[in-house]
């Protein structure tokens, strides 16, 4: 239960957070803007921009909730629940978003495949929310976690995803899958596409879980 | 609020009172409101809350000198206890033992380790000397911050509620009736973070004690408040201490020190 | 009207003197502790308070009709509850005395 209202809760709480929340849903458009002569080009580059906007989003509810985790811990919630709890809530908000803008793609351009095209935004807003919960769990000021975020999000964007240094960063997957829809090629690059998202979201919640089950430890004294 | 006597009847049996007894009492618990044609829940608040009431003060001897609680169970020991951040010794050979219905003060200078002992009761910091024992049940609230600042005092009691297994909706109501005990009715709709200081602080202690714990460790808990919400608030305390609660509060206010049980100075820096 | 803290002693032996007087019912005790001036007793006070007294055998409850509306339990002092009366009220006497001399000392003459 600690889970299901945490996350209700998170939600209502971005959900007020407008000016920060319209910046957010503005940002991804922007990307899209600019290379909105090229399909290929602006899908991807929409969808890197939601996965960046879910993660700073991300970054600022956990960073907000420094301050009640150790209480609330202390009342009996468990870490999986607290964290469980904001990563459903980013999850879903972030799927909101990718299903808006791939409503908005798919009206506004001829899209080659254009469930691939929602799976990668999909994928990008699923992705980012273990990832700036990992990011947000690790720097504790919103201003350095907002500069990490850039910083990663910049570099996956201009590297070449054939590189490794593309490989090893959290967004791979999307320019990959993103390709494989827009340019075709062969099948194995959505499998690799998927796969590497997999690993990238269990490493990401992991990291996660693992950092605040270190930080929200309790000692645990024996009875008087 | 049909099912005011089964939510009484739930937490008198959860409280451990046995079941032809807890029967008996909420029957006329219900024909005691009857008579006065009152619904239960606006002559006795909170089913849940009248159920601990009641459960204490049925266990308090009937006498007619203003009481002078028998001192309960140890709740919490500290015996050596010391702690240090690198080469800076903060706290070294704290002993402290604390019961139930008693009032202890950590008192001393700012930057002596009241806030690091008070950690280190609530296990939010481990000790690295010394032993610590402490019952399960606390409540903790810290000097500043354990508020988010987007949420609505409902929302935060729905949120520590849940935390200790509540449902929201009791939680709530819980969280209005401890809140009026402070003479504080939260405005729907206000976030935290839009609160004066000493309201955030009341907020903050009703979510210390939202669950009812066993021990309250507080922070110097009144920063922000007005002469009337600080005698609002031993006020308070003294009510936890008379239910048989422990409570640890740490104070600099000299003058606190008449209202309790121990004082623990940890001296100067 | 007594504040809060004192009442909290002194119930006991209030509900006790006027059970002493006649048996009565809970809504009836708390008008007659307004009407002596004494306190308005919430209750959620009187009620434990009274269940206590009949829980440690100082009163025995019986039910009985009234005209309007709902049976009600009207509470009849025992023994044992003279006894701890008597005592009490003994205890608050000498409580009074003290207090009044402290309070002539500094009287406004």
């Amino acid at each position: 239960m600690t889970a299901l209202v945490v996350a209700g809760l998170s939600a209502r709480e971005v959900s007020r957070r407008r000016t920060a929340v319209l910046l957010v849903i503005a940002l991804p458009l922007w990307f899209y803007l600019v290379r909105r002569d090229q399909t290929g080009q602006s899908i991807r580059m929409l969808a890197l921009g939601i996965g960046w906007a879910i993660s700073t989003l991300t970054l600022f509810v956990v960073n907000a909730s420094r301050g009640v985790d150790p209480r609330l811990r202390l009342s009996g919630a468990s870490v999986t629940g607290l964290v469980g709890g904001r990563l459903l809530a980013m999850s879903g908000t972030g799927a909101l978003l990718a299903l808006g803008y791939a409503l908005l793609a798919g009206l506004d351009q001829d899209v080659p495949h254009p469930v691939l095209a929602g799976l990668i935004m999909l994928i990008s807003a699923l992705i980012a929310a273990p990832f700036g919960s990992l990011v947000g769990s690790l720097l504790p000021r919103e201003l350095e976690g907002a500069l990490a975020l850039l910083s990663v999000c910049a570099v996956q964007m201009l590297a070449d995803p054939a590189g490794l240094t593309a490989k090893l960063m959290p967004f791979w997957s999307v320019r990959e899958i993103g390709t494989y829809a827009v340019d075709g090629g062969d099948i194995s690059m959505l499998w690799h596409g998927l796969a590497h998202a997999a690993l990238v979201w269990l490493l990401c919640a992991a990291g996660t879980l693992a950092v605040f089950s270190h930080r929200l430890r309790l000692a645990h004294y024996p009875e008087p | 609020m049909s099912d005011w006597p089964d939510r009484f009847h739930a937490e008198l049996v959860r409280l451990g009172v046995p079941g032809p007894r807890a029967r008996r009492l909420t029957e006329d618990t219900a024909a005691q409101a009857a008579e006065t044609t009152t619904d239960p829940a606006g002559l006795f608040g909170p089913a849940h809350l009248y159920a601990r009431h009641l459960v204490t003060e049925l266990a308090a001897p009937v006498g007619a000198t203003p009481p002078r609680y028998a001192s309960g169970p140890v709740l919490l020991t500290l015996a050596g206890v010391g702690k240090r951040y690198r080469r800076r010794t903060v706290l070294s050979g704290v002993d402290l033992t604390v019961r139930g219905g008693e009032v202890a003060a950590i008192v001393g200078a700012n930057g002596c380790g009241k806030s690091t002992l008070l950690r280190i009761c609530a296990g939010l910091t481990r000790p690295d000397a010394g032993t610590v024992h402490r019952t399960r049940r606390v409540g903790y609230v810290p000097q500043d911050g354990g508020t988010a600042g987007w949420l609505t005092a409902d929302e935060h009691f729905a949120l520590f509620g849940a935390a200790a297994g509540v449902v929201p909706g009791r939680a709530r109501s819980t969280g209005a009736h401890l809140a009026a005990k402070l003479a504080w009715r939260p405005e729907p709709g206000q976030r935290a973070q839009q609160l004066s200081g000493g309201t955030r602080q009341k907020l903050n202690l009703v979510l210390g004690e939202l669950h009812s714990p066993d021990l309250l460790l507080l922070d110097e808990p009144y920063q922000g408040f007005d002469q009337g919400t600080y005698l609002d608030f031993w006020h308070q305390v003294h009510a936890w201490r008379d239910a048989g609660r422990a409570v640890v509060v740490v104070t600099h206010l000299l003058h606190d020190l008449g209202n309790v049980d121990h004082v623990l100075d940890l001296g100067e820096r | 009207m007594m504040s809060k803290p004192w009442l909290h002693g002194f119930l006991d032996l209030c509900l006790l003197a006027m059970l002493a007087e006649r048996a009565d019912y809970g809504y009836g005790l708390a008008q007659r502790l307004a009407a002596a001036g004494v306190a308005d007793v919430p209750g959620g006070t009187l009620y434990p308070a009274l269940l206590r007294l009949e829980e440690q055998g100082l009163a025995v409850p019986s039910w009985a009709p009234s005209e309007s509306g709902p049976r009600r339990k009207y509470y009849e002092i025992t023994p044992a509850g003279r006894t701890v009366l008597a005592e009490q009220a003994a205890q608050w006497s000498r409580f009074r005395t003290g207090v009044d001399t402290l309070l002539t000392a500094v009287a406004p003459r």
